[in-house]
């Protein structure tokens, strides 16, 4: 699993460079990714397929396959449901990725840019920025998101990581804890200064995919691509910064410069995933573990495979959440929370603490 | 009533200005006694006779309650509900502090009105500030009554506990709402005659209004097959009106409006229908009202959904603004009967189905 | 958390010189608690001098007025603020000493929060009211913190692997109010929401009167077990040797307790950290190990009483009070990081 090396120069790395894949596992990889690939296609086909209107299967591939059909069910298809499936796989994509490389960076395995209070800091920067400075656009707020992101990463990260022992989970999750608590009271306070746009808010709150439409996807996708695409890259550093710092820096990687840069790729997904989606949590902390499970500590697989499981966990959520208490919908948010809360107290319980 | 339309519920979920109140609730107690007796006056030995309109007599009022409200000297110092000030100062009579369901500057319902002079006790609902309430030493404090939950506006569950608290500083009396707002308008006049408000102004309103009424019935007879739908599209929800909880949606449809009847009104909260935006093609009228209080909100909210193209009305750009529950006074209900007037003039009839 | 006693002064005068400044700062602490009570009934629309105050209180006011403002609108309020902070003091101290934890508080041991979703539960599933409700706070406080006890693991509590389980079960339980309420009848919700939002405005009159009978009881009960405490924290094992009964003390202290953190969370909602800030600050003015349970109450009486303060009149929208708890609670954390990081131990 993740490297056990620890940051101070008296403890010795545990792990060495990941073992040379065979081509046999290469292919079984290969292979489960495109498992994932089918599971991805098929969940992104239910949440099309299901919704409060009820519309035959026939209807729902006329929609793709006739494109000069025009009728109320296509409407609510093409320009409804297509547009918020697109936007759970790129938020999918950008929060797993985002964790992933979160716990790769802070060498911990309950890193979480919901537990961490990233997501939080994006909360309060679009809070800020749509109340106070009067931004409409989400192509116009992400920019914020990035900026709040940044901040709560370096203010989290830094209060954790020093001192001898650099950053544990439990000071991780500690300070994670303090900074969402500040930033939500502020956001809190913004907000219910404001009745109006508390309305607003209050389902994108939660974590929410519901009423964004194609305007909005079109925005954020930009981001949420290049920053998803950016992090398939970083495999390679994240596996050697998991080797220590010490062992790091004597390959030859800048560790401080690799390190900053990770954070802004962090910055960007998790800034561009809660402009779109709201502050939702755990699932950048799940979907890395999922994968780790499946193809072991390098992260050239990892990060693949988190790309496909983050959207693949997301659509379930979304989609249960819209079944369970039809005709009502229950927030993804609150879906991911039920179920990632408790994979965070299982790895919190059973996973030996010291190895982070 | 106006009623939040949205059947779903999330964290921060804050009783929203626009949604207001949580009508339809369980009945409250009746009023508290009255303690501070020094505060108040209390009816003890006035006579209960109708004619009360002498400023300076005994006073005496049925309010909407059933119960028969006493004085041995005309109540002066009023606090009212904002929508019952409202009222009230078209006929006259002048409160010494009002509160408001939302900003006093943008309700809908308030436009016009000069509260100068007047204490502004609260702008959001469930919120009245008593402590200055106390200060103002009313006499009477004037407010629809709300039958369905047996109290009048400020009094509702969910009001602040210290809100409520104004019911002990002065009788609370007011007209029921009921089935008609005229019968509502009716119900202030009488109240603002019994504290000494001009008979004759109230019967030239009164005059100017049915004239509004005779236009409004004449457009519609001319449009016997327009339809309408009351909706009001919030956050996910594409909220329907139900006219039987909507008074002036009544008073239209007695006038020859038809105003299409949701087929399945929500079981917890008849006042509407949600559907979701998926769904919002369901009813195809000729016209679609617009609830006022969140416009021009609502029709943004709509011009979002690309639904929206699949609704005719919408696609025709046959739509206007509906006065949802707020009217209460004949000034407002004849200017916002004629606008509907020279809307239905010139609406087709054959754009939905 | 304890200091070392100079080993130069004689056992017994050092307890006499501290018995005397342990009840020169509890008289300290009890008046500042009754000067901001008189304070906090000062202000609002309409100020009424203290003195004013004071009169209207004792059934004397100078203008008729007064009785209505003070007894009827704000007394209440400020009875609330001062019984709240007093039951999550007391609380955050205890569990704090007995498991030998700065951050063993009850917004960390998931207390907070069981009590929280067994509150909305229960209004929303089974429409309790009133005591019933306060009942129910108790049970989930129970249940959960059973639960995230048993979780942690061996040596969970004393080590710091609870504060993981507490933050993930904390966030769990908020997924399931959010679940609660989105199934709930729209009215259930709202109602529940009012109280969600958490301040000391919203207490109903049986609340605030389980709450100071438990205070009452419990509060010198507590004190009276707390002076044993200073046994239990020579360890158990010399506990045992000593001949206390620590076992049933521990299952006391911490049943007492839960009662009063999920009673305030009952009365006031979730009203963050001041539990956990209450002991430390205690300890701090008092200038070395403070045991006094009583103190610590007060010290949380105060920060309630500032922090509705706070909410109420610093910006133009009165905020709730846990969001000033919140925004207060959150530096000082923090702080507990940035101290563990120096000495090198977390």
């Amino acid at each position: 699993m993740v490297a056990t090396g620890r940051p101070s120069a008296t403890a010795a790395p545990t792990t060495t460079t990941p073992p040379k894949v065979s081509i046999a596992k290469r292919i079984g990889l290969g292979g489960g990714l495109l498992l994932a690939l089918g599971a991805l296609a098929v969940l992104a086909f239910f949440s099309i397929a299901l919704g409060s209107r009820s519309i035959t299967i026939g209807t729902v591939f006329d929609a793709f396959f006739d494109p000069s059909a025009i009728s109320p069910d296509l409407t609510v298809i093409r320009d409804m449901r297509v547009p918020r499936t697109l936007l759970a796989i790129a938020v999918g994509a950008a929060l797993a990725l985002g964790g992933t490389l979160l716990q790769g960076v802070a060498r911990n395995p309950l890193a979480d840019p919901g537990v961490m209070g990233i997501n939080a800091g994006a909360a309060l920067a679009i809070v800020t920025a749509i109340m106070l400075i009067g931004v409409q656009s989400a192509g116009g707020y992400v920019w914020f998101a990035f900026i709040g992101a940044g901040i709560s990463t370096v203010l989290v990260y830094g209060l954790a990581a020093t001192g001898r022992e650099g950053a544990t989970p439990v000071k991780l999750a500690l300070a994670g804890a303090a900074v969402t608590a500040v930033f939500s009271s502020v956001t809190s306070a913004v907000v219910l200064a404001n009745v109006d746009a508390l309305n607003e808010m209050r389902f994108w709150q939660v974590g929410a995919l519901s009423g964004r439409f194609m305007p909005v996807f079109w925005q954020l996708a930009p981001f949420l691509i290049a920053g998803s695409a950016l992090a398939l890259f970083a495999g390679r550093p994240l596996n050697t910064l998991a080797l220590g710092d010490d062992v790091a820096r004597a390959l030859g990687q800048p560790v401080a410069l690799t390190r900053s840069i990770l954070f802004a790729i962090i910055a960007v997904l998790c800034g561009a995933a809660t402009a779109a989606a709201g502050p939702i949590a755990f699932l950048g902390l799940m979907v890395p573990h999922i994968a780790r499970f499946i193809c072991g500590p390098d992260y050239r697989w990892i990060l693949p495979y988190s790309a496909l499981l983050g959207p693949v966990l997301l659509l379930a959520c979304d989609i249960t959440g819209r079944v369970v208490t039809a005709p009502g919908e229950l927030q993804v948010g609150v879906v991911i929370g039920i179920v990632g809360a408790p994979a965070f107290i299982a790895l919190a319980r059973f996973r030996r603490l010291v190895q982070l | 009533m106006p009623e939040d339309p949205s059947g779903k519920v999330s964290l921060p979920l804050i009783v929203d200005r626009k949604t207001t109140p949580m009508r339809r609730r369980t009945v409250l107690s009746s009023l508290t006694a009255l303690t501070a007796a020094a505060l108040v006056l209390a009816g003890c030995g006035a006579d209960a006779k109708d004619d009360a309109s002498s400023a300076g007599g005994a006073w005496s009022y049925t309010a909407g309650d059933g119960k028969t409200y006493t004085a041995d000297k005309t109540p002066t110092r009023i606090i009212a509900h904002a929508y019952a000030a409202k009222a009230l100062m078209e006929f006259g009579i002048k409160p010494v502090g009002i509160y408001a369901d939302g900003k006093v500057a943008e309700d809908v319902g308030l436009q016009g009105v000069d509260f100068t002079g007047i204490e502004i006790l609260g702008e959001e609902w469930g919120k009245i500030d008593a402590e200055k309430a106390v200060t103002l030493a009313p006499d009477l404090i004037v407010a629809d009554w709300w039958p369905a939950e047996g109290v009048y506006s400020g009094q509702e569950e969910g009001v602040e506990d210290s809100a409520k608290k104004l019911s002990e500083l002065a009788d609370v009396v007011g007209p029921a709402q009921g089935d008609s707002i005229v019968g509502v308008i009716e119900g202030y006049a009488t109240l603002a005659k019994s504290l000494g408000a001009d008979a004759a102004a109230i019967d030239s309103a009164k005059a100017t209004f049915d004239e509004a009424v005779a236009r409004f019935q004449a457009a519609t007879a001319a449009k016997p097959n327009l339809t309408a739908l009351a909706i009001s599209p919030y956050d996910d929800v594409y909220a329907v009106a139900v006219p039987k909880y909507a008074p002036e949606l009544l008073d239209f449809q007695k006038w020859g409006l038809k105003v299409i009847d949701p087929e399945t009104p929500d079981p917890e909260f008849p006042y509407w229908e949600s559907l979701s935006f998926e769904n919002a093609d369901k009813y195809q009228p000729d016209v679609l009202l617009f609830d006022d209080r969140n416009a021009p909100g609502g029709q943004e909210k709509l011009a979002s959904q690309p639904i929206a193209a699949n609704i005719k009305a919408y696609a025709a750009g046959a739509m206007t603004n509906w006065p949802a529950y707020w009217l209460h006074t004949y000034t407002d209900y004849t200017a916002q009967l004629d606008k509907l007037t020279t809307f239905i003039e010139s609406a087709d009839e054959n754009t939905g189905e | 958390m304890t200091k070392t006693i100079e080993p130069t002064r004689s056992f017994r005068a050092h307890r006499r010189n501290r018995a005397r400044w342990g009840l020169a700062l509890s008289a300290g602490l009890t008046i500042a608690v009754a000067v901001v009570f008189i304070l906090s009934m000062t202000f609002g629309s309409v100020t009424v001098a203290p003195i004013d105050v004071v009169l209207a209180t004792i059934g004397s006011p100078t203008e008729k007025w007064h009785t209505f403002i003070i007894y009827e609108l704000r007394l209440p309020r400020a009875v609330t603020a001062v019984v709240v902070g007093l039951a999550l003091g007391a609380s955050g101290a205890i569990f704090q000493r007995l498991l030998r934890n700065p951050l063993a508080s009850p917004d960390f041991l998931g207390v907070s929060s069981g009590a929280n979703v067994a509150v909305v539960a229960g209004f929303v599933l089974w429409n309790l009211t009133g005591y019933q409700l306060s009942l129910a706070a108790i049970l989930g406080g129970f249940a959960t913190a059973a639960a995230i006890y048993f979780l942690a693991g061996r040596g969970g509590i004393s080590g710091y692997r609870f504060i993981l389980v507490g933050i993930g079960v904390s966030a769990l339980m908020a997924s399931l109010t959010s679940y609660l309420l989105a199934r709930a009848t729209l009215n259930d919700a709202r109602a529940a929401m009012t109280w969600l939002i958490g301040s000391v405005g919203m207490a109903k009159t049986s609340d605030i009167i389980a709450l100071a009978i438990a205070l009452a009881v419990l509060l010198p009960a507590s004190a009276m077990l707390g002076k044993r405490l200073r046994v239990l924290e020579l360890g158990d094992g010399t506990a045992t040797a000593l001949g206390a009964n620590t076992r049933v003390d521990r299952a006391l202290l911490m049943l007492a307790a839960v009662v009063l953190v999920a009673l305030a969370t009952a009365a006031a909602g979730p009203i963050a950290f001041v539990a956990l800030m209450a002991g430390p600050i205690a300890t701090r003015i008092s200038g070395r190990a403070d045991e006094s349970i009583f103190r610590a109450a007060a010290v949380g009486a105060l920060i309630v009483q500032f922090a509705d303060l706070a909410a109420q009149h610093v910006l133009a929208t009165p905020i709730s009070t846990g969001i000033v708890t919140g925004f207060v609670g959150a530096p000082y954390i923090a702080w507990i990081i940035i101290r563990a990081n120096r000495s090198g131990a977390a």
